[in-house]
């Protein structure tokens, strides 16, 4: 069941509304792959990813850039925030006054996984950057979802914990898309890579045929500077 | 060959130029039209009568004040109450606002005439009662609350309900993803409403209901002017400790030892009530259907041309004059000229025009200057220049020169001035609906606007005529709001909902 496919896009124009960001395009996800996302910053990875997730629906956890938490609320109701569906108005009325206790239990046992024990009743506006992080991503593990798709989940922790939070994510979900912009981490912690470049899917490849300079090619300001670096041996 | 000259003076297309030659199109406008308004000083002794004024607020008479804590309990209670039932009101209709025209419609309708307009109405049917003063309140701030909060909501970031999963429930993400992260700004705007209906609690006292209006009036109107300065300490003090007495943590204590100050309750007259709604607000004709006698009703109304042309010339008028005035005033509350001294000083005095009603204003002007537009003018430019001044000072303040060492002129003109223009001039054009409303209700003291045909016609029981005025007077604001939208400057740093 390995190459079961989730997701199929043959050819199609996508982007927001009628205004096009990425035409014709073409790619395939199956359940089980683990795939970054790379491109330089307006190549597109946004859109594609809001596109998954609109395809996906309730297939998909969603860990958005901008991290969407709400800094007046505590870190136990943000991550609440990911199963807000599955109750009733009245009862997550109620949870703002009056912590549910199941969904207390849970949720300390998951951050207490991600590095914030002790923070659950802390407003997120009175966190560090790195650990709003850690909420986005717990929110997104909180939904319980087969399939997670994160919008750069792990921009702003170290790279040791970068790797710890991708570790978390591969344990509890069978499929990911994961926008990234540390090249090396997609190499050594994805099967494949999709390669956004001006408007068009240049890369689709698994990791084990590709190199760092093959990422580089994504890049067009990598070109800018090793030509400029090609001129000045031309001139010098 | 030509030599090279510089452009002219105000030619160009950067945004400030814009906004310089808007400006000085509206100067112009009102210099053109200022013959056509009555400036005239009537009185005998202007400087006699104040310097009895200043003595009597130098030297105020505590003791000759009758029950004023009873006056100021009522004032606090019919302000508060008067706001949270405006909340009530006006927060569900918040939630609809942008999607229903009927509901923008009633609350730009509602907003549109003055709280001492609504106390005029209310008081034929509720007699000299809390209902008259609770209404008179509620009713308007109902439509303003609906429209601030609708605008704040609007403006609360999308990420945060974006990133819910799919399938949430309509109100589990408005308190969740919405709700947490307007609130700030919600409560900030009912703080100043709140101030604001302390004003206008006030000013209900010279409709004669017994807030600590009703006194000044009568202390000033006979010449106490030993009691009626210590009223107005009494007043600055009670807004001054604001934050003192109306705590957060306060709030609901104060609100529920209020509810026994409220008072007197009227007895309602279903029948009487029904009547006034049903037949004395309208035209006789109009109910019988009397076509021609409907168009002789419309001629009995006295100088209704004049009366439109003076409530916009004294819009106009107050609009410039608050312009003028923000921009001479706003330096002596910043941090960026002067010494400490002349600092608290300049604050002092914006913090207390701003806070002293315009009708309270004008009134003394009145006494001063004796009966014409120039006193409503005054006040007009003066309560507003000064509010707008204290916001573009505190704005000012934020902002760091780049180019230390700058004498005072250049900074002003240079540093600071381009980057608060847009924003003082976008605070002016706020402002410019609240003015025309005031305009209204100056009539009251005797300048021949819409609203001193209003209260004439409240006086002599025409309520037909009375109420068709109150339609024009709030169809003539929507106008005027709808136009000082359209030259509004846009995309300006200073927007603040607490200026409205």
């Amino acid at each position: 069941m390995s190459d079961a496919e989730l997701l199929s896009l043959a050819g199609e124009d996508v982007g927001h509304g009628s205004q096009v960001v990425l035409p014709r395009l073409s790619l395939t996800l199956r359940t089980g792959e683990r795939i970054a996302l790379l491109g330089q910053s307006g190549a597109g990875k946004s859109t594609l990813l809001a596109t998954l997730r609109r395809r996906l629906d309730t297939d998909a956890a969603w860990c958005p850039q901008s991290h969407g938490l709400v800094p007046q609320l505590a870190v136990y109701h943000n991550v609440y925030m990911g199963r807000l569906e599955r109750h009733s108005a009245l009862a997550n009325l109620w949870n703002l006054i009056r912590p549910d206790r199941r969904a207390w239990t849970e949720i300390e046992t998951l951050c207490g996984e991600l590095g914030l024990a002790g923070l659950l009743r802390r407003p997120v506006a009175r966190l560090s950057g790195g650990q709003r992080q850690r909420v986005a991503i717990a929110r997104a593990l909180y939904q319980q979802r087969r399939l997670f798709l994160g919008d750069e989940p792990v921009a702003s922790v170290d790279p040791h914990q970068a790797l710890r939070l991708l570790a978390l994510i591969d344990a509890r979900h069978d499929t990911s898309v994961v926008a990234l912009h540390q090249r090396e981490l997609a190499l050594s912690h994805f099967d494949r890579v999709w390669g956004l470049r001006d408007g068009r899917l240049v890369l689709d490849a698994t990791t084990d045929t590709l190199t760092l300079d093959d990422l580089d090619r994504l890049y067009p300001d990598a070109d800018a500077a090793s030509s400029a670096s090609a001129d000045e041996t031309a001139h010098g | 060959m030509a030599e090279p000259t510089a452009p002219g003076m105000l030619h160009g297309d950067s945004p400030g130029l814009r906004l310089a030659r808007r400006s000085l199109v509206l100067v112009a406008l009102c210099i053109v039209l200022l013959p056509f308004a009555d400036l005239s000083v009537v009185a005998h002794d202007p400087w006699a009568e104040l310097s009895r004024m200043a003595t009597g607020l130098a030297l105020p008479h505590w003791r000759e004040l009758s029950s004023p804590l009873q006056a100021i309990g009522l004032t606090v209670s019919v302000a508060l109450w008067g706001t949270l039932l405006g909340v009530l009101l006006g927060f569900p209709l918040a939630l609809v606002f942008f999607r229903s025209r009927l509901v923008r419609t009633g609350c730009a309708f509602v907003r549109a005439i003055h709280e001492l307009f609504w106390a005029l109405l209310f008081l034929q049917v509720f007699g000299f009662s809390a209902v008259t003063a609770l209404a008179a309140l509620a009713v308007p701030y109902a439509g303003i609350f609906a429209k601030v909060y609708a605008e704040i909501l609007e403006q609360t970031p999308r990420d945060a309900a974006d990133s819910l999963p799919p399938g949430v429930g309509r109100l589990s993400r408005f308190v969740y993803a919405e709700l947490p992260l307007a609130w700030e700004r919600l409560a900030a705007y009912t703080r100043y409403r709140f101030e604001c209906s302390l004003r206008a609690s006030v000013l209900l006292g010279f409709v004669g209901l017994p807030t600590l209006g009703f006194h000044l009036e009568s202390a000033f109107r006979e010449g106490h002017y030993h009691q009626a300065g210590a009223l107005l300490w009494l007043f600055y003090l009670l807004i001054g400790t604001i934050g003192v007495w109306g705590h957060r943590r306060l709030l609901p204590l104060l609100a529920f030892a209020s509810l026994f100050l409220l008072g007197p309750w009227p007895h309602v007259d279903g029948d009487l009530l029904w009547r006034f709604l049903s037949h004395d607000l309208w035209p006789a004709p109009l109910l019988n259907g009397d076509w021609a006698g409907l168009i002789a009703w419309l001629g009995d109304i006295p100088d209704l041309g004049p009366a439109i042309g003076n409530t916009l010339l004294l819009g106009l008028m107050g609009t410039v004059g608050a312009l003028v005035i923000a921009l001479l005033l706003w330096p002596l509350a910043s941090r960026h000229f002067g010494n400490p001294a002349t600092r608290l000083g300049g604050r002092a005095l914006l913090v207390g025009l701003r806070s002293t009603p315009e009708l309270m204003l004008a009134f003394i002007f009145l006494l001063l200057l004796g009966p014409s537009m120039l006193p409503a003018w005054l006040a007009l430019a003066l309560h507003n220049g000064a509010l707008i001044a204290f916001l573009a000072a505190r704005h000012a303040d934020s902002l760091e020169p780049g180019m230390p060492g700058l004498s005072a002129s250049g900074r002003y003109a240079y540093e600071l001035l381009p980057r608060l223009y847009p924003g003082l001039l976008a605070l002016v054009f706020y402002r410019a609906e609240v003015i025309i409303r005031e305009t209204a209700l100056l009539g009251m003291l005797g300048v021949a606007t819409l609203g001193f045909h209003i209260d004439s016609s409240f006086q002599y029981l025409m309520f037909d005529q009375a109420f068709f005025l109150l339609l024009v007077t709030a169809g003539l604001n929507i106008a005027v709001d709808a136009l000082a939208r359209r030259y509004r400057p846009r995309e300006v740093v200073m927007d603040d909902p607490c200026s409205r």
